[in-house]
């Protein structure tokens, strides 16, 4: 159990500076995802942890201490690699004790702290075999079991769930977050897709070409992203965005005039991108005008893509709808849930 | 359909009986003198008269004057041999690991420099090294025999290990290090035995070179305890008068550790040797 | 926390133990390289220094008859070893039970020294006792001639010893290169209708090409070096006449001329280095 701070911290490869000033403090037993774009700087800013790239600048901290000059074997952290990165002439009973034995620990207790981790995890019957004639589920539960047997201060997951197929991804991040909820380690977790960021974090980290664009829980991601690229990389289906301008305490766009959020004053004129999620459109008798193009039933809701004013505007409800393609209808706007955006700085206008 | 079926075993076969007798000749010809008695070996017969195993056991009891020290000469090849490869191994294995795990500063320099010693003719090198031996004051000793042989041998060693080390994942290192293994336990318990299969491909070119190895022997060693098999043969060729079917027996012995080694780790070499030269 | 403290650059810390153990690891052999080979090569170079050394080297017919001998070697050698490696290697890529059998016969001129193997051919070619004269004898009642006593024949049958060892190795290289050319390429020719030549010269020979060429430079720098067949087959005689660059360095070595030595392979040089030159560029990485 331990806390970690970036403070400050900066890298560069050569003459190329890729993390630009990241400061971050996680809470003992937090679970913080980092997510973000291919080549945001999450798996850098995780191996700068891990201590197995070079910091450039700024400090690293866990449990307080600076551990930027520390081995990696010294800071008393566990990695799962996206690869799993097994060794592949031991067993997963040797792959799972290999660091204690690296320690030179007694053999009792490289058996004892195996066989509860094995027990976790479901691999006491697999403890014999190799790598090599283990699915990949089980390959990834092994390293977690070579993690969890580490006992470490922090548990750093580099994408691990990649390598799956999508079934398996959704069963193994119910057990990642089961085996959080059990061991409360301090987890940074990285990973490019926001639904697994979404379903496992205690609060997320959204990074873009190398800084942070905000912290915050799911929820609050969700439903107060401080900038356009948090709104549409959060949530799926993303959210609509069009452009509009401010006129008199309404947003014109796409032909339509649609509700400023309460409490929100921009001067007429202002360009703006006005952004609303697909769940937030009320499918009704009243509101703006438009036609369905595509009606899409999932079971349990209907997706639809409505034209307004040229632009396809996707809209998500529950249940089933009677609409069919061609048909008007009209949408209705959530006010309190909107939001509008300034679209020179893309931030959110409060 | 069939007679062309035929014609082309025919055709190949047109191939295959020639490559069968030009590569057979030689060898066949070295056993037939091992086996024969002194006056039937010249009688140009296709199979002698009277087979024996007669000049074996001349060899093994060293009862001429070129064969006094027959055991000695074999237990030199073999000593050396297997120093030479064991030695070669290490520092071979050592220095890939080196370059490609730990990704040591310069080590493209010296990769290069190994592959440079490589293309290099040994027989080019031989003068000088005679000399710089002895200016080492190693002549006649079985050092420098050791030295020379594992010097040259190295560098295709080192090459062929470092391309097999390249193909491990780099995830590997890292996990072995966050698990809290320093370079040497890395070494040990994760590299060492993922390599095992080129290990033995190097270690037994290695040891196939020195032994089969004569011109460095010869120069690098004079006495007639000290010097290897190979040298001990070619001595023979110094009277006219030597008995060739002891030398042909002699030879025979000679020959078969490598031809039963080659055979034993076929698999291993046959992959291992020529995965690097193909990888233009 | 402290600005003030500036970190250091990387070079100027201590070394971490992953770089120590690298540069530790890799010192055997650049001591091995230092000791036996930088320095043997700089002196060498250095008993070569004197420029009379060549002026006596030049006139030296033996000299200019080695030279030539191991133009020839290298010409006529190395180009019929690798035609030959090039159409043994389609054979070898057959499959058939007794073509297995028989490339694992092959190799045996390779794995096995050349000492025992080289001498059973000088004996061969004995002119009173060896094979090859009696059968002549036998079926034609004329003496065969003194083979080793001809100067070509005698160096003719050096390069075909040198083919005869180092051919199985070449050939192997070659089949490997054959073997990674995909089978589907020969099914699609042969659904277009292809000959065996065409196929040859439209899939084979493209593949092949770059790896022909690379086995045939290396194997010209190797056949420089090959001192075995010579000097066991015909000790550089009759009379010096069958020399080659390998054997003449050590024959002024036994004269004690070390100087000639020296220079004969210095001379030599200009047509190593490039060709070492042109091999390290296509492998090093």
């Amino acid at each position: 159990m331990a806390t970690v701070s970036f403070r400050d911290v900066k890298k560069r490869f050569g003459s190329t500076a890729v993390i630009h000033g990241v400061s971050i403090d996680i809470d003992d037993g937090e679970f913080v995802v980092l997510v973000g774009p291919s080549g945001c700087g999450k798996s850098t800013l995780l191996r700068m942890l891990a201590g197995l790239e070079e910091i450039s600048g700024g400090d690293i901290l866990i449990d307080g201490r600076v551990v930027n000059d520390l081995e990696s074997k010294d800071r008393d952290i566990a990695m799962v690699f996206q690869s799993y990165a097994l060794y592949p002439h031991m067993t997963v009973r040797e792959n799972m004790g290999f660091s204690l034995r690296l320690r030179r620990a007694e053999n009792r207790t490289i058996d004892e702290r195996v066989m509860q981790a094995a027990r976790i995890l479901n691999l006491d019957k697999l403890l014999e075999r190799h790598p090599r004639e283990l699915s990949g589920g089980q390959r990834q539960r092994v390293a977690m079991g070579r993690a969890i047997v580490r006992d470490p201060k922090v548990f750093l997951f580099d994408e691990p769930l990649s390598n799956l197929d999508a079934k398996l991804r959704v069963a193994m991040r119910a057990e990642i977050k089961q085996l959080h909820q059990r061991l409360q380690t301090t987890t940074v977790y990285v990973t490019h897709d926001q639904i697994e960021a979404m379903t496992m974090a205690d609060r997320i980290v959204v990074m873009q070409d190398g800084i942070i664009e905000q912290i915050g829980t799911p929820l609050e991601l969700f439903d107060s992203p401080r900038n356009l690229f948090v709104a549409q990389f959060i949530g799926s289906p993303a959210m609509n965005v069009f452009d509009g301008a401010v006129r008199d305490g309404a947003v014109e766009g796409l032909a339509a005039s649609w509700p400023m959020p309460p409490g929100v004053g921009a001067p007429t004129g202002q360009q703006v991108q006005y952004g609303v999620r697909p769940t937030d459109l009320q499918l009704g008798s009243r509101g703006i005008a438009g036609t369905v193009v595509v009606v899409e039933p999932t079971g349990a809701e209907t997706e639809l893509l409505v034209d307004v004013g040229g632009q396809q505007l996707t809209v998500v409800t529950h249940g089933r709808v009677t609409a069919k393609p061609g048909q008007s209808i009209k949408l209705l706007p959530d006010p309190a849930r909107v939001h509008v955006f300034d679209t020179r700085s893309g931030q959110r206008l409060q | 359909m069939k007679r062309k079926a035929i014609t082309r075993e025919a055709q190949l076969l047109l191939i295959g009986i020639p490559v069968f007798l030009w590569t057979m000749i030689p060898i066949y010809h070295l056993f037939l003198f091992a086996i024969s008695g002194r006056d039937s070996a010249t009688s140009g017969r296709l199979w002698p008269k009277d087979p024996t195993l007669q000049n074996f056991s001349v060899v093994f009891q060293q009862h001429h004057f070129y064969l006094n020290h027959f055991w000695v000469q074999l237990g030199n090849s073999l000593v050396i041999a297997l120093t030479v490869g064991a030695l070669t191994l290490i520092i071979a294995t050592t220095a890939a690991f080196a370059i490609s795990r730990l990704k040591v500063r310069g080590g493209r320099l010296v990769m290069n420099l190994a592959l440079f010693t490589y293309f290099i003719p040994a027989a080019f090198l031989a003068v000088p090294m005679y000399k710089t031996m002895g200016n080492y004051g190693l002549l006649n000793n079985q050092w420098a025999l050791i030295l020379a042989m594992v010097t040259i041998a190295s560098p295709y060693c080192i090459w062929v290990l470092k391309q097999a080390s390249d193909k491990l994942p780099w995830e590997l290192d890292e996990a072995a290090r966050i698990d809290g293994a320093s370079p040497l336990q890395l070494f040990r318990l994760v590299y060492v035995p993922l390599m095992v299969p080129s290990l033995v491909a190097v270690g037994t070119y290695a040891l196939l070179l020195a032994w089969n190895e004569y011109l460095y022997a010869f120069l690098l060693l004079s006495r007639d305890d000290s010097v290897t098999l190979s040298v001990a043969l070619g001595n023979f060729l110094a009277a006219d008068d030597s008995p060739w079917e002891l030398l042909m027996a002699t030879g025979f012995i000679y020959a078969l550790p490598p031809a039963a080694i080659y055979y034993a780790f076929k698999r291993y070499m046959v992959g291992g040797l020529t995965a690097g030269a193909v990888k233009s | 926390m402290s600005a003030a403290i500036l970190p250091l650059p990387a070079a100027r810390r201590a070394l971490s133990p992953w770089q120590f153990w690298g540069r530790v690891l890799i010192a055997p052999y650049l001591v091995i390289f230092a000791v036996f080979v930088l320095y043997p090569v700089l002196y060498g170079l250095w008993l070569a220094r004197h420029p009379e050394s060549y002026v006596r080297l030049i006139d030296d017919p033996i000299f200019f008859r080695t030279a030539i001998n191991t133009i020839i070697f290298i010409v006529v050698a190395i180009n019929l070893k690798m035609l030959v490696a090039l159409a043994l290697s389609g054979f070898f890529v057959q499959a058939r039970w007794w073509i297995k059998v028989l490339s694992v016969l092959f190799i045996l001129p390779w794995a096995v020294p050349s000492i025992p193997t080289i001498l059973s051919v000088r004996f061969m070619l004995n002119p009173e006792w060896g094979v090859i004269n009696t059968t002549i004898f036998r079926l034609t009642g004329l003496d065969g001639p003194n083979w080793l006593n001809d100067p070509a024949l005698a160096l003719s049958f050096s390069m075909l010893m040198h083919v005869w060892k180092s051919l199985p190795f070449w050939t192997l290289i070659l089949v490997a290169g054959r073997l990674a050319i995909p089978l589907e390429q020969y099914e699609a020719a042969s659904v277009d209708g292809a000959t065996r030549w065409q196929k040859f010269r439209f899939i084979t020979w493209p593949s092949m090409r770059s790896l022909y060429l690379t086995s045939t430079i290396l194997s010209m720098i190797w056949t420089l070096g090959d001192f075995n067949s010579v000097y066991l087959l015909t000790g550089g005689g009759p009379a010096d006449l069958t020399h080659v660059l390998a054997t003449l360095g050590i024959r002024y070595l036994r004269l004690d001329q070390v100087d000639l030595a020296m220079a004969s392979i210095v001379v030599a040089l200009p047509l190593v280095l490039p060709l070492v030159y042109f091999m390290m560029k296509r492998l090093s990485k």
